[in-house]
């Protein structure tokens, strides 16, 4: 089982560094599934493992290339631990059932945003192509 | 100046939306705030992923996980295992995503949220 957690933990790493996204959207529904958590418990131990700098070798990384925008980083922090805590007053009423349910409506309007990110990159590419050879 | 400030706005109000998700659903709120700051501030593929990785360094979930522990909702003992398996992988896949073309495998991701999003709400209602 140790064994077991250990490389969920390797996957899950695997994607964070892959496509730059927060792993909790993917340790949520494994926890539920493979462990039999209940959500609450499911994310609650996902907020404590985002709790220590998990993405700071990543981070490093992008930090060399300056792909990074300071000050909109910290405006987010701040942004984000307001949210976060309201966020998790909302949910501690909200019956584990029905929680499992939101967090199903709110992977899906995640994966059409990432979806549509994409094609936005496309165009994007597009034109700085064309910008960088006029 | 007044177009910087609007920016600001903009960004700590994009910053909120995903941090209400974040204490929602336990999650860190990169996989919204990359697409939404791609969105709505044109920000680059690149820049958004490194500037979400940015606000995710300090500990912005820290008042959310407190509320979740005063409920019992923590188990730490797995969160402790997990940790070490998620820091090794993500240097594994960030040398991995020089290699393959991540633009096909974001989509890939999503089409797989997807069906994971409409199958725990299917089996969360179904009755």
């Amino acid at each position: 089982m140790i064994l077991f957690i250990l490389l969920l933990g390797l996957f899950a790493g695997v994607l964070v560094g892959l496509l730059g996204i927060g792993g909790g959207v993917v340790l949520v529904p494994a926890l539920v599934y493979f462990l039999r958590m209940d959500q609450h418990l499911a994310q609650g131990t996902s907020l404590f493992i985002l709790l220590p700098p998990i993405g700071l070798g990543a981070l490093r990384e992008y930090w060399k290339e300056g792909y990074v925008d300071l000050r909109a980083g910290i405006l987010c922090a701040i942004g984000m631990l307001a949210g976060a805590y309201g966020g998790s007053l909302l949910a501690m009423p909200i019956p584990s059932q029905h929680l499992k349910g939101f967090f199903g409506c709110f992977l899906m309007l995640a994966a059409i945003l990432l979806w549509r990110k994409s094609e936005i990159e496309e165009t994007n590419t597009a034109r700085s192509e064309a910008n960088s050879r006029g | 100046m007044a177009n910087e400030l609007r920016r600001d706005v903009a960004i700590l109000a994009i910053a909120s939306v995903c941090g209400i998700a974040s204490g929602l659903f336990g999650i860190g709120g990169g996989v919204l705030l990359v697409p939404l700051m791609a969105l709505v501030l044109g920000s680059g593929q690149h820049r958004a992923q490194g500037t979400s990785l940015i606000a995710l360094i300090p500990p912005t979930g820290i008042l959310a996980l407190i509320a979740y522990a005063k409920g019992g909702y923590v188990s730490w003992r797995t969160g402790l295992l997990l940790i070490p398996g998620i820091f090794v992988g993500g240097i594994l896949g960030g040398n991995l995503a020089k290699h393959i073309q991540p633009h096909a495998m974001r989509r890939i991701f999503a089409g797989i949220m997807f069906v994971l999003g409409a199958w725990q709400a299917y089996g969360a209602w179904r009755h």
